[in-house]
């Protein structure tokens, strides 16, 4: 997956050292596929994970969940689960009474730690056992006695906005902390929309009025996990001093918030650690597992493991299923004039993130093209199926088969090129195609020709083949919040404290990348501490591919710091002024007379061991008030075969490319993207949670396919394209949404080319396209 | 274990990768599908690969089990295909890695000469969601190259 | 789904006549232990229940692979990788060699045995629906002596076979393909078992050309992996015309069935690839080139 402009991790290796000579943008070390800091413990299982934790007198939870898909829980009876030796403690949601909060959620306050009421899915969490052991825990839940009365339930989006259906949720709650989702109904409503929201501009019934050509069409996203190998796992210690807890949790800060809000406690007693995470792509982001665990720790007054089954996982959080209809008009040249669309989430029961996932869907469906009009509205929608939050992207993959689909159909529809038909109406770098948002950050005309270049767009196709094409921006930094801190010490060594996670993007490497780099040093001599909010500093979020960016513009910015510092203090010991002290790469300088970064440190203290602490932050505010911070291309191209016979899809070739300012690590950037786009594969070619009736059907790994090693073609290229043009450090930009979304309509594309029918339901299964293959060939055989 | 003789009391239905990551506390042996899908468990025992989750402890004894701990030839060395991970970006969040490294382990242990097609063929019931897989075949083919 | 294993407690016996009695002994609260593959899973998942395990692995001998006068006699606790392997069955049945080759993936495959994965009953099996067109018989053994069963009537339905109470299956033993014969099996699979397998095996005429006698079978689609004999009828005669009738035997097999709608696909969808794989299977039969072989679907 290299581009030819890369330089291996081997060659790099070792490249970061003080010797080492810039290359030819000046970087030393970063912009270089320097070997990754977590690499070492990765290959031979040192690294620590949560599940890895082990804690003194830990005890082990393990969770009953209801059999039904909505009902009133009428009693629970816990007397023989406590009779069981071993079982340390019981948890239902009568517990919750004497607590704070007996909800949390950080967008809308609407998720009981234990269901209390009713129930709202199959799944739900309605006892938690806690024991001595796994085993026991798990035995004492078959004596737990739950009495419910059933209520009828809604599983679709249409059950649940048909004429008095009933409410999965019959009040409404508080609003959470999360700045940003503004648009959030709060009021008590009477009816299972969860959020609606609107993007507007021009007058879009006109024109659709004088469109030459309009075309409209319904398209369906599946119902999907994000799969984490590693699955939902948290330990919770509460005492008299506070809550400590591991978890596998991606914003630790936001889970920390909605815990101690579920306790009253304050914010400086609620310490959240998390190890490194076994993969996320969203799955991980806010609250999880996390209020439970705690309560189980609080009611059992001993440390608590609560570790899920993927099946669990799955029941926790899944992605939200989409269903849009959107119609797009064009001029007599082609030229696109508006949009509209109705998307219809299915959220599940609770909102988790879904508020910001739909609100994103109504602005990502517009992709970045240049229209008069547009009018989108989006709706998240309460149902009795497990609850759906973030997944990759934030609700760019809902809609990446509607906007971009449509798009390739409308070029054919033309006749036109869908190369060419974008290159046509796509905005330019700096141009403000979306009013009152920061004008396009990214190239992504130049990106979508190199993309296709790569591909041999042009080549004849052999039969059965096809190729396709997709393009779209996410409105990329959730909020440009956040603080770090950099600590230089006498001996010269420095150390990062970012609230970061380290969840396989690399951010510990990148992190080191630019202390390296702005202290003349090695990555040996660099450690970056994360994600330990009573050690460093706070972070928003990790997520929205924000850590390179952001987290680094403030690491940047605090070894600028720190070195401010520095030099104030060589001026002292040298009796100059501050002026006259000239910054090196690997220290101070004046008059002739050298000094390194510690040496300073060590002279001016007359403490070998002193240190000194640079820090940096970021607000929506100066060059970040503009939102977006940047925007994020998300382009692939692929090549597609299908066979005629039993309608599969293989995906033989794959270009993608990351407009991504600068690569601070090349071969980071270049994984991430390919992981992205087999995420992506996985969607177009099989991913799809089915409910059959109010019950997962397949919610579990054997039925469940995800991408495996034959599904990605030997013949998968990235590209970074590295125009320095972010507003990160060094002019980087991140990436790792990538092109998930885009995957579906380009080899829906690839599809089309192959045998002539358009898909709009994915993902695309062997069976789906022999049906299409086969009613097209009879629609021909009639007409 | 790893080269070293093990003794210890077991129960009947521990799986043989609890006994490792609760007992003997060997915790780079992961667990995730739980139903023999994933890989992420995969041990070798007497050179075969089995899936530690679902495979019973009582089975390991006296036979040869090999964990990720034990791949390394000894501390502050890597087995070549450790280093091959590392040069490759075989990883991202590693929590697949342990497994591909053993799976990888079995396969180049009896079939060194393994082609591209029988290399995904036989690591295709080892999942990973991260890398999107090429980098773990390209770092299989660099020690072949090394052994070549 | 509790994903746990209940506690049990585990014999180990020395001789099969031990095991039979333990079984006997422990009735529906004891079961047989061989790879554990199945067992394991389904007892975790809670579909399955044993306060004992028999662990017959302790009985020696019971994985040998062995030739036996135009047959190859097959352990049942042989596994899938030993079978894979072996170089017997390599060279004297390679097309059972390369179905286990692609029987889940190597973990399964090193601890799964051929005994398990016939005795569990899984409408889902390779071995057992290529099996079917090899016509083995199964040596039944138990507290009062053994019997011969054919795999026809072994199999009695899905996740149920013919076994009394302390029966355990021996072995396995597979007559060898004559020179005449050609064999060749197709598998279409999305998820962790196979959707649809379809084992072929001709009895040609000296020059090749006219099919004497013919086995087709299927598995996964239906109840039990299943053989047709009103395909097998359509697909005797002189190559050209047997051609001409593939699909009507394609659909004689999708009819013989039982095919229904699950989450692996349609009936109607299943009927079609039975076409498509027959065809497929028929082609790579008649080809010249090799004497028996075997093959997956794409
Ligand atoms: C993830 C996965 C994927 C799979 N994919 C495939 C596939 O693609 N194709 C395919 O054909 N199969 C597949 N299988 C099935 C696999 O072949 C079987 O799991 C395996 O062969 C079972 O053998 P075992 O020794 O582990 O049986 P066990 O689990 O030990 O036993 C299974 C059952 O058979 C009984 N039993 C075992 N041996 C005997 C005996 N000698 N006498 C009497 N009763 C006995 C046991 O009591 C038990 O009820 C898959 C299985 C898994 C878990
Ligand atoms: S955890 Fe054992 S195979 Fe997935
Ligand atoms: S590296 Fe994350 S699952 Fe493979």
């Amino acid at each position: 997956m290299a581009s030819n402009t890369r330089k291996s991790p081997s060659a790099a290796n070792g490249a970061a050292s003080q010797e080492a000579v810039p290359d030819e943008l000046g970087f030393r070390v970063v912009h270089h596929s320097v070997p990754r800091k977590d690499g070492p413990q990765k290959v031979t299982g040192r690294a620590t994970y949560t599940a890895d934790v082990h804690i003194p007198r830990m005890t082990y939870a393990k969770v009953l969940r209801s059999e039904l898909a909505h009902a009133r829980i009428v009693s629970i009876d816990t007397s023989a689960a406590l009779q069981r030796p071993g079982v340390v403690a019981v948890v239902t949601g009568q517990d919750l009474m004497s607590l704070n909060m007996r909800n949390y959620g950080h967008a809308v306050k609407d998720h009981p730690v234990l269901a209390y009421d009713k129930v709202r899915y199959i799944g739900e969490p309605v006892a938690a056992v806690v024991a001595e052991d796994e085993t026991t825990a798990q035995e004492a839940l078959a004596d737990i006695v739950v009495e419910y009365e059933e209520l009828s339930a809604v599983i679709t989006v249409e059950e649940a906005l048909a004429e008095g259906a009933p409410l999965v949720h019959e009040q409404g709650y508080d609003q959470g902390v999360s700045p940003g989702h503004v648009d959030v109904d709060t009021s008590n409503k009477r009816s299972n929309v969860c959020q609606e929201n609107h993007v507007r501009w021009g007058d879009v019934d006109a024109a659709f009025a004088r469109a030459a050509r309009v075309i409209k069409g319904d398209y369906t996203y599946p119902m999907t996990f994000a799969y984490p190998m590693e699955p939902y796992v948290s330990i919770a210690d509460y005492t008299e001093e506070g809550l400590t807890m591991y978890s596998a949790a991606q914003h630790l800060y936001m889970v920390r918030n909605d815990v101690a809000g579920v306790f009253g406690l304050p914010l400086n007693r609620v310490r959240m650690i998390t190890p490194f995470i076994g993969g996320g792509y969203g799955a991980k982001s806010y609250t999880k597992i996390e209020p439970l665990t705690a309560v189980c720790s609080w009611k059992a007054r001993r440390p608590v493991r609560l570790q899920l089954t993927v099946e669990e996982s799955i029941l926790t959080t899944r992605a939200d299923d989409s269903k849009v209809h959107i119609e797009t008009a064009v001029d007599e040249n082609g030229k696109l004039l508006a949009r509209r669309a109705m998307i219809y989430l299915n959220t599940g029961a609770f909102a988790e993130n879904s508020p910001l996932v739909s609100s994103k869907t109504a602005i990502r469906i517009i992709g970045p093209y240049l229209y008069d009009a547009v009018d989108i509205t989006s709706y998240a929608i309460y149902t009795n199926t497990c609850p759906a939050s973030s997944y990759r992207g934030f609700g760019i993959s809902q809609i990446g088969l509607p906007a971009e689909g449509q798009m390739n159909e409308l070029a054919a529809m033309l006749g036109e090129d869908s190369l060419q038909f974008r290159l046509k109406n796509l905005a330019d770098s700096g141009q403000r195609f979306f009013p009152k948002k920061r004008p396009l950050t990214a190239d992504v005309k130049g990106d979508i020709i190199k993309a296709t270049e790569a591909l041999g767009w042009n080549d004849p196709l052999p039969p059965n083949r096809g190729r396709g094409l997709g393009v779209l921006v996410t409105d990329a930094g959730a909020v440009p919040v956040g603080r770090s801190e950099v600590r230089v010490y006498g001996d010269g060594s420095v150390t990062v404290f970012s609230g970061s996670t380290e969840m396989g993007q690399g951010s510990m490497t990148v992190l080191a990348q630019i202390a390296a780099e702005e202290f003349g040093t090695s990555m040996g001599n660099v450690r970056v501490m994360q994600s330990d909010t009573a050690l460093v500093p706070f972070a928003r979020s990790t997520g929205a591919d924000r850590t390179t960016t952001l987290e680094g513009r403030t690491v940047l910015q605090a070894c600028v710091e720190a070195k401010e510092q520095i030099r104030v203090m060589a001026a002292d010991i040298w009796e100059a002024a501050p002026e006259d002290i000239v910054l090196e790469p690997t220290g101070v300088m004046s008059e002739g007379r050298r000094m390194g970064w510690g040496e300073v440190i060590g002279k001016y203290f007359d403490l070998s061991d002193m240190e000194v602490t640079g820090r940096a932050h970021i607000r929506q505010k100066d060059e970040f008030a503009e939102l977006p911070p940047w925007w994020e291309p998300a382009i692939a191209a692929v090549e597609v075969e299908v066979n005629p016979d039993t309608g599969k899809v293989t995906v033989h070739k794959l270009v993608t490319v990351a407009d991504i300012g600068l690569a601070i690590n090349p071969a980071t950037s270049e994984g991430q993207d390919l992981g992205s786009a087999t995420m992506g594969i996985g969607v177009a070619l099989g991913e799809e949670l089915v409910y059959d009736g109010q019950q997962l059907s397949n919610g579990s790994i054997l039925d469940y396919r995800i991408p495996r090693f034959s599904d990605v073609p030997a013949n998968s290229h990235g590209i970074l394209v590295e125009n320095q043009d972010g507003i990160g450090p060094y002019g980087a930009k991140g990436i790792g949404d990538g092109p998930t979304s885009v995957i579906c309509a380009a080899v829906a594309n690839g599809i089309y080319q192959a045998t002539g029918v358009w898909l709009h339901d994915a993902p695309f299964t062997p069976e789906r396209v022999w049906r299409a293959i086969r009613e097209q060939r009879a629609a021909q055989a009639q007409g | 274990m790893n080269g070293v003789a093990v003794e210890q009391e077991i129960e009947p239905q521990e799986s043989l990768a609890s006994f490792l990551r609760e007992r003997l506390r060997l915790t780079g042996t992961k667990v995730s599908c739980d139903v023999q899908v994933c890989g992420a468990c995969t041990v070798l025992v007497d050179g075969l690969p089995v899936s530690a989750c679902t495979y019973l402890a009582y089975e390991a004894r006296d036979r040869d089990v090999l964990t990720v701990e034990g791949l390394a030839p000894s501390d502050g060395e890597l087995h070549p295909l450790q280093r091959a991970f590392l040069e490759d970006n075989a990883y991202q969040c590693g929590f697949c890695t342990s497994g591909m490294l053993l799976t990888a382990k079995s396969l180049l242990d009896t079939n060194p000469t393994a082609t591209e097609e029988e290399i995904v063929e036989y690591m295709d019931g080892n999942l990973c969601r991260c890398t999107g897989y090429r980098p773990i075949v390209a770092a299989i083919k660099r020690v072949q190259g090394e052994l070549a | 789904m509790p994903m746990f294993l209940p506690r049990f407690t585990i014999d180990q016996p020395s001789t099969l006549g031990e095991a039979s009695r333990l079984l006997r002994e422990y009735g529906e609260d004891g079961c047989v232990y061989a790879g554990g593959t199945e067992l394991l899973l389904a007892m975790k998942k809670g579909g399955l229940r044993y306060g004992h395990l028999v662990d017959i692995k302790t009985v020696p001998g019971l994985d040998a692979v062995a030739q036996q006068d135009g047959a190859v006699r097959i352990g049942a606790l042989a596994t899938h990788m030993a079978l894979e392997r072996s170089s017997l069955v390599r060279s004297k049945l390679p097309i059972f060699a390369q179905v286990e080759a692609r029987v889940a993936n190597p973990r399964v495959r090193a601890s799964g045995t051929l005994g398990g994965n016939l005795c569990f009953g899984e409408p889902h099996s390779d071995p057992a629906t290529l099996l079917l067109c090899l016509e083995p018989t199964l040596r039944v053994t138990g507290a009062d002596g053994s019997r011969e069963v054919p795999l026809p009537v072994f199999m009695v339905g899905p996740y149920e076979v013919a076994l009394e109470p302390g029966e355990l299956l021996e072995s396995v033993t597979v007559p060898l393909l004559g020179a005449h014969q050609r064999a060749a099996y197709r598998k279409f699979q999305l998820h962790e078992y196979p959707m649809l397998g379809l084992a072929l095996v001709l009895d040609l005429d000296q020059r090749g050309a006219v099919t004497t006698s013919a086995r087709v079978a299927i598995g996964s689609v239906s109840p039990t992996p299943r053989r047709s004999e009103a395909a097998e009828a359509l697909l005797v005669g002189e190559r050209g015309a047997v051609r001409g009738r593939l699909d009507e035997a394609a659909n004689a097999l999708a009819d013989d069935a039982d095919l229904l709608d699950d989450h692996e696909g349609s009936a109607e969808y299943k009927r079609h690839l039975i076409g498509v794989f027959l065809k497929q299977a028929f082609e790579e039969a008649t080809a010249d080139t090799s004497a028996a072989s075997g093959g997956r679907g794409s």
